[in-house]
Formats: C-alpha cells, structure tokens, sequence
C-alpha cells in the first residue's frame, strides 16, 4: 500500500520561496509550466535546469522530499518515454531497425526531452505545494479568483471545500490502512490475483471508507455549524496576503527565465541545440 | 440570572432507530460559571439535550432561552451559537484548516471578527490550553488529547460564555481524558466559564457543581455529586457506573464500617485509614 503522503505535503521551512506570496507563486507556476512547453534547444534546457535548482536552493526544502514526488511519477516518465522512443517517426541516423521498429538518435532525444519536461512539471509543482501551506494555496486561489464574485461564483464555498479535502486526506489515508489491516485480519486477500480480482478485493475497504467518510462529514457539518460558519456576509481574514519585495524578486526572476527559454529557442543558439550536440 | 433555562423543553427524535433519543418535559436553570455534568447512557438523550442548549435543535415543546435569546429566533441563532460553544467526540472532525493557528481562526473569521483581534484571541485560546508551542504545527502528529484541546481552543476563539463538551472524553485514552478533564477545570476556575460536560464516566463528575442524570430522555435526578451518588437505585437504573472508590466506601457501609460516601480515591485511603 502506498503510504507515502509527501506529494503536496507542506515542508515547514522560513525560507525566500516560502515568505512569497502564494497567488505570486501561483501565477509563476503556471508561468513556468508554459516555460516548460516552450523549451526546445539544450541551452533552454539548461536555463530552466538551473531555475529549478535556484528554486529548490531558494526553498530550503531537503533535495531528498522532492526527489520523492518524481518517484511517484517515474513509471509514467518512463512508460511515456519508452512509447516515444518507438513511435517516434522520422530522424535519420538509425541506431537499431529490426522488423517494423526503428530506433534513432533523434527518437531517443525527443524522448529525453519529453522525460525532462514531465519531471520538470512535477519540480515545478511540487515546490510550490511543499512551500506553501494549504491554507495558502487555497487563500491564493481565493484571491486570484475574486473576479468571479462578479457573476455570484461561491468563490469562499469552493476554497473552504478545497481547504477541508486537503485536510481530510491523511486522514482518510490512515483510515484506509486501519480498514486494509482489519480485513486483512478477517483473511482478505489484496496482493494475490489478477487485476480484476485485485479491484474486486478492495471493495470491502471502499464500502467502509465512505460509510465513514459520509459519517465525517455528518460530523463536521455540525462543527461548521457550532463555529458560525457563514453567520455573516462580512467574514474576516486572519491571514492578509500581502505582496512584498520577495515577490517582485520572484517575478523578475521567472521573467528572465521566460525571456530566456523564448530567445534561446529562436536564435542561432537554437541551431546548436540538444539534436546537434551529441 | 441563569444563563441558560429550560421550561418544560420537550422534543422527538423523528429517526427509525429503536432508541428515542429525544427528551421529555426537562426544566433546568444554568447558573454562570458554574461546571456542570450531564450524565446518562447511550440513548438517554443527553447529547440531544446538548444540541437543543446551541439552537442545533429546536424544542417540539417548551422553550431554551440562552443569555436573554430565545432560540427559536432564528435571526439571532449565530449570536447564540457564539456564545454557547460546542465541542464534539472527534477530534479530527472539527477542524476546518491544516495548521493549527488557522483553524483557531476559523471561528472568529466567520464572526467578522477584525484582523487584529483574532490575532489576540488565537493567541490566549492557544494560552488557556497550553498548546502554545504547536501554533505553526499541523494537527496529524498530536496525540488525542492535544488534537481536542486544539478543538477547545478553537471554540474559545469565539469568546463563548458557556462551553458544551459532548462526550469530547468519550474516544479518548485515559491520558487524553486527564488532559481534557483538567483542561475544563482549568477554564471554569480561572476564566470563569460556564462548563457543561456530557459524559457517561461518573468519575468525570466528581469535581462538578451540579450533577444531572438523565435516563430516557427525563432528568432521573439533578444535584451536587454527593447527593447523586448515594443515590445507587437512581444510578444504576440510569445504566451508569458509579467510580470504583465510592464502590469500594458504600460496600465497606453494608459491611458495618463507618466509612463516609466518598468520591475521591484520596478521601477513601483516608476514610479506610482512620477505621482500624
């Protein structure tokens, strides 16, 4: 059983990335996440290799917690990789052809190029979930979103909603287990058989666990209710997001990144990229 | 004034269960800063009677006035729910954010409380449960106790008057309940809070001002422990468990000793001591 609950766990940390302001992080995220898909030649790869590392520096975050979250993505990684080297058509120095496959130096880098882009995906992400507390985020959100209270969206609805799922998460988690380890005890069976039998084997964790989940939620509607959730229009903010210089830094800093990637890619730079250096 | 009275609060519990559950013709007046406990079995009614004291329910017959408001008016409910305070069983049911301060912060938000007056609220809610050092920290790695402590401190937030513990010992292990237990005595003593508990382990009311039995859905008796205690009948047709030193003291009277009714195990080592 997967118990490994890090990807998108918050790293407690007082460091440059975490003093950010989330809806800055955000946009950056998304910022680089497009930054990804533009990146062509080796320099650009380079240039975003060495804004991730900056990043992770910046964070304070042990290398081992986010190296985590890409071994939970690296079957994907790989099966998109081995997939792209086989259909990969055209290139013209061939490596190995047998039967209907041909395997070439160009397939291989465009492999390697989509491997990198999903691993700096997750990167990208995971820092900015290991930085930022989900309350945050979901404040971040909130604020990014406020446009919507012009066409009556729930806007606070739908990040209290997100703020209670990403609680209850270990929390179900553990549940999981306690059913698994009493089923277990009882004799179920989870490891052996084939697929269909696998699934078959977990309903009797799943009916428990939304029997429970249901009786969660039944008792945290109350607890909503005793804390005066909603008794005014006018709530207030605890925690106000508050741009600082940090956040101008982090902006500048993506926006050379972006800059970087775009100029590199459509220069005479771009000539000598990843398929001409080997 | 009492804070809180009931006249002749009746109400029905319109569920499929065998048990009622619901509560009959029950008169009560709460006094401030009073520590009271409500005891009974599972499906004597007492939890019922917890919710009809915050508005959760609404009495079929009779009325609760809380502090002057009646709660039937349901346009003043949030001033009474701010004011009657309620802990639950579950811990990890009641809290709403994934870092403690946060979820103190909850409450006071909801109430439009400004910025800088949270800040001073989580501050002391943290101080009155000696949970300070875990402002920052997630809920996932505490223990039990610690976890309804932050739930406690998470109802004071909102500066209620009256707090209503329902069962909050009840899935705790006995440190947790000490904890718990002691975190309660520590409000009424100091803070002045009313305090409501509601449990079924009697040795959990030992230390209250007012004890209230309640057996199927009626008071079966109401006040101080010792007059409750010796009342064995009551209790046990009440399907509750007197604490083991009151056992032991009103076992040593049918033997012939003159041992008095004691409720702690301190007074009966002594009570014992003093025979020879």
């Amino acid at each position: 059983m997967n118990r490994d609950i890090t990807f998108g766990q918050y790293y407690p940390a007082d460091s440059f990335v975490h003093k950010m302001d989330p809806r800055v992080k955000l946009i950056l995220v998304v910022a680089f996440i497009v930054a990804v898909f533009l990146v062509k030649s080796l320099f650009s790869y380079i240039a975003i290799t060495i804004f991730v590392i900056v990043g992770i520096l910046g964070s304070h975050v042990p290398i081992k917690s986010i190296l985590k979250s890409v071994r939970g993505i690296i079957f994907v990684v790989l099966l998109t990789a081995i997939l792209n080297v086989f259909f990969y058509s055209g290139g013209e120095r061939v490596l190995v052809h047998w039967w209907k496959i041909t395997i070439t130096v160009e397939s291989l880098l465009f492999a390697l190029r989509m491997a990198l882009r999903l691993i700096f995906l997750v990167l990208g992400t995971t820092l900015l979930t290991l930085t930022t507390t989900p309350m945050n985020l979901t404040d971040g959100m909130e604020s990014l979103m406020a446009p919507l209270k012009l066409i009556r969206f729930p806007i606070h609805d739908v990040a209290i909603i997100m703020s209670i799922a990403l609680r209850f998460i270990p929390i179900l988690m553990e549940e999981v287990n306690k059913i698994m380890l009493a089923q277990k005890a009882r004799g179920a069976d989870f490891e052996s058989g084939g697929l269909m039998k696998r699934a078959r084997a977990l309903l009797p964790v799943l009916i428990p666990l939304f029997v429970s989940a249901f009786r969660r939620a039944d008792e945290l509607a109350l607890a909503l209710d005793a804390r005066c959730y909603n008794a005014t229009p006018h709530r207030t903010k605890y925690k106000v997001l508050k741009l600082g210089w940090r956040d101008a830094a982090g902006a500048f800093y993506s926006a050379l990144l972006i800059f970087a990637v775009v100029a590199i890619n459509a220069s005479f730079w771009g000539l000598f990229g990843f398929s001409l250096s080997v | 004034m009492s804070i809180i009275e009931l006249n002749n609060v009746s109400f029905d519990y319109q569920s499929g269960e065998d048990l009622s559950r619901g509560v009959k013709n029950i008169n009560l007046k709460i006094e401030k800063g009073k520590f009271i406990v409500l005891l009974g079995h599972n499906g004597s009614g007492k939890s019922t009677l917890a919710k009809l004291l915050n508005g959760f329910l609404i009495p079929d017959e009779g009325d609760v006035i809380v502090n002057g408001i009646h709660t039937k008016d349901t346009k003043r409910i949030y001033d009474i729910r701010a004011k009657v305070g309620m802990v639950f069983q579950n811990p990890d049911n009641q809290m709403v954010a994934s870092i403690i301060e946060d979820d103190l912060a909850f409450g006071p938000e909801n109430l439009g409380v400004p910025r800088e007056e949270i800040q001073k609220r989580v501050d002391w809610a943290l101080e009155a449960v000696n949970m300070n050092e875990y402002r920052y920290g997630t809920p996932y790695k505490l223990s039990g106790g610690q976890k309804q402590r932050i739930a406690i401190a998470a109802i004071l937030a909102m500066l209620p008057e009256i707090l209503i513990l329902d069962e909050s010992t009840a899935m705790l292990d006995p440190k947790g309940r000490a904890e718990v237990m002691e975190t309660a005595k520590r409000l009424n003593r100091d803070n002045n809070m009313t305090v409501i508990l509601i449990t079924h382990y009697m040795d959990e009311a030992i230390d209250a001002d007012e004890v209230i039995v309640l057996n199927d859905g009626e008071i079966a008796i109401q006040g101080t422990p010792k007059e409750v205690f010796r009342e064995t009948e009551i209790i046990k047709e009440a399907g509750l468990e007197l604490p083991v030193s009151t056992q032991v003291a009103l076992l040593l009277q049918k033997a012939g000793h003159p041992v008095p009714l004691v409720l702690h195990d301190e007074e009966l080592v002594e009570a014992v001591c003093r025979l020879k």
